[in-house]
């Protein structure tokens, strides 16, 4: 079985953030950036498969700049066999839509014909939470979303989901999309040799022209703001004064 | 820098590994001078040591700047576990050049740590002026017999095989050593007392005694008698690589300062509002950048087979002064804490000191920068 693992160069999860002077959106010009650390769940998973003897290839795919290459390798590096970049824009601030996400995703999929999507639930950047399910729902397959664990067996993929109330365990026939939650794995390093390696493995650019997809915008941002600031708490004198300010001030008593 | 791609990856891959687990662990490894051999076989799963051994000989086949980097992130964790990477690059260096492949296949287990090694120069005679040594090893029928003692050590506690520099030819001055491999379980072997040291007190230290040990046929490594050119020839690299070690410690202490000056608060604001403060800060981390600019251009020089001497002593010399005294800025920007046991720039500072002394004391980079200069000519 053929594994397609959807993965996106997003800021570096430990980059302090700014937002562009315009209120466009974060700026994105010089900034570090790295492989969406759901998506890294989702290539680790992949591989674990692999290893496991349940797949025979995975193929990591990413959409957006030239420079989404640099998160492709490091994808091969942790394991993964081939890449495909879908070069869609050559602005490095453009985000591409969950919507546009999915319909490339589509036609890759039409092209590969993977068993099974392992996607990340969602990217930190802009937190959509929209891209695997989407795509499950053009493909018309089956979809976990949130997992914490994937079994596969028989044609089916056993996907325990993390929803609010506890776990939920689905069964799922294959071909089927899976979203990885935080607890799903712990993405392995990479080791050295591995990033030799993955400079020899396939990585094949397409462009939005071959693979017949137009995209569109739907949303407009109109601000980004910054979280306001932190403000300093207050100390409180006794019980009698705490229960006061709970009740009377935050008003959740 | 000026990394490419791959060098950058190996960057970020190896600063995630001393972020989770490295750093983290450093003080414990401090107080408790332990070997962290947990630490060293989770590396050579992950290929960090042996950076520059060909992917046919088991290693990941790196290039001089990109161990450079590796070292730097390394010893930004802590200074020891760097240095233990500097030890087995070394060897593995001069295995590569100059073992027979039969000698070569002991790699793999070194690069994994299943095999420690300990590179054996240094005697109470021999410190810096190397030609002073005293062990010999005597011809006897088609193998050697070693006596002599060495001191100081790296992992001579923990080693199960050293590359023991020699006298073979005792009128033939640096021209009459040569390099053993020696198994330190042999009869004859014995080990003395670890070292307590001021820093980096997580690598092994201590003395080597040989009494008519026995020598194969196999134990020599290289051409006889050429032992202490083999030894120079790795010296470049291993400066670049100290040097490269001396920044790490700089950078966490960089690092450290900046958080503690923008969270620690005097007089109403956070001390890193005081332009005194600033200062400091801005004066750390504009050496730190020109030492690390050192190393990679001599890295750089080394991996395109230029002439490297002058430049890798430059950057071994300049780093470690730099580090030492950077280091002490970083104690002084946290004022009492930073003298305090437990405190990561106490341990900086003194984890620095070493990298002015081993490799070849900066006197030493002094003297050859000095000699290089008259003899070339002053032009860069």
């Amino acid at each position: 079985m053929k594994i397609l693992v959807p993965v996106k160069r997003v800021v570096d999860y430990n980059v302090r953030i700014r937002v562009r002077p315009d209120g466009s959106g974060v700026d994105l010009a010089n900034v570090k950036m790295s492989m969406n650390p759901f998506d890294e769940i989702a290539v680790e998973e992949a591989i674990r498969l692999k290893e496991k003897g349940v797949a025979t290839e995975v193929v990591v795919v990413s959409i957006g700049v030239a420079q989404a290459k640099d998160t492709l390798r490091t994808a091969l590096a942790m394991g993964a066999d081939r890449a495909i970049l879908v070069t869609a824009t050559d602005d490095v601030n453009v985000d591409l839509e969950p919507l546009s996400v999915a319909q490339i995703l589509s036609k890759v999929v039409a092209n590969e014909q993977p068993g099974l999507v392992i996607a990340g639930k969602q990217a930190i950047d802009n937190d959509m939470n929209a891209t695997g399910q989407m795509l499950a729902a053009l493909l018309g397959w089956g979809q976990g979303t949130f997992a914490s664990s994937v079994t596969i067996e028989d044609g089916s993929a056993l996907v325990t989901r993390e929803v609010d109330g506890g776990l939920q365990t689905i069964k799922l026939k294959l071909p089927a999309v899976v979203t990885t939650d935080l607890r799903l794995n712990e993405p392995r390093y990479v080791a050295l040799p591995n990033i030799m390696k993955a400079k020899k493995k396939p990585l094949e650019e397409v462009s939005l022209d071959t693979l017949g997809v137009a995209v569109r915008s739907r949303l407009t941002v109109l601000k980004t703001v910054e979280p306001p600031q932190r403000h300093a708490g207050v100390k409180v004198g006794s019980v009698d004064e705490l229960v006061s300010k709970l009740k009377n001030e935050a008003g959740v008593l | 820098m000026f990394l490419n791609e791959m060098q950058e990856e190996v960057r970020e891959t190896t600063r995630s590994f001393v972020d989770n687990v490295i750093r983290p662990a450093a003080e414990a490894l401090d107080r408790e001078e332990r070997f962290p051999a947990e630490i060293y076989e989770e590396m050579g799963k992950l290929g960090l040591f042996g950076i520059a051994v060909p992917e046919e000989l088991g290693g990941p086949g790196f290039d001089t700047l990109t161990y450079a980097v590796v070292m730097e992130e390394l010893s930004r964790g802590y200074a020891s576990v760097a240095d233990q990477c500097g030890l087995v690059e070394l060897i593995s260096t001069l295995l590569v050049r100059h073992g027979t492949p039969e000698q070569q296949k002991m790699l793999p287990d070194i690069l994994s740590m299943k095999r420690k090694v300990a590179y054996c120069i240094t005697e109470p005679e021999a410190g810096t002026d190397v030609s002073g040594i005293r062990t010999t090893a005597v011809r006897d029928g088609d193998g050697w017999v070693l006596n002599g003692g060495k001191i100081w050590i790296h992992n001579a506690p923990v080693a199960d095989t050293g590359f023991v520099l020699a006298r073979t030819d005792k009128e033939a001055g640096n021209r009459g050593m040569s390099i053993f491999i020696v198994d330190l379980h042999a009869k004859g072997v014995e080990r003395g007392p670890k070292e307590h040291k001021m820093g980096q007190r997580a690598s092994q230290v201590g003395a080597l005694d040989f009494s008519d040990v026995r020598l194969g046929s196999d134990a020599l490594l290289g051409e006889m008698n050429r032992g202490f050119h083999m030894m120079m020839s790795v010296l470049d690299k291993g400066r670049v690589g100290i040097a490269a070690l001396a920044v790490g410690i700089a950078q966490a202490g960089l690092e450290a300062a900046v958080d503690y000056a923008g969270t620690r608060k005097q007089f109403g604001k956070h001390i890193s509002e005081f332009q005194g403060v600033q200062w400091l800060l801005a004066d750390m981390a504009k050496d730190i950048e020109a030492a690390r600019l050192l190393v990679h251009s001599a890295a750089t020089k080394i991996d395109r087979g230029q002439d490297a001497t002058r430049s890798c002593s430059m950057a071994k010399c300049f780093a470690g002064d730099m580090a030492v005294a950077r280091t002490a800025d970083a104690v002084q920007v946290f004022g009492g804490s930073g003298y305090i046991r437990g405190f990561e720039v106490e341990r900086l500072y003194r984890d620095a000191k070493i990298t002015q002394i081993y490799e070849g004391t900066n006197q030493i980079q002094r003297m050859i920068i000095a000699r290089e200069l008259l003899r070339k000519g002053a032009r860069a």
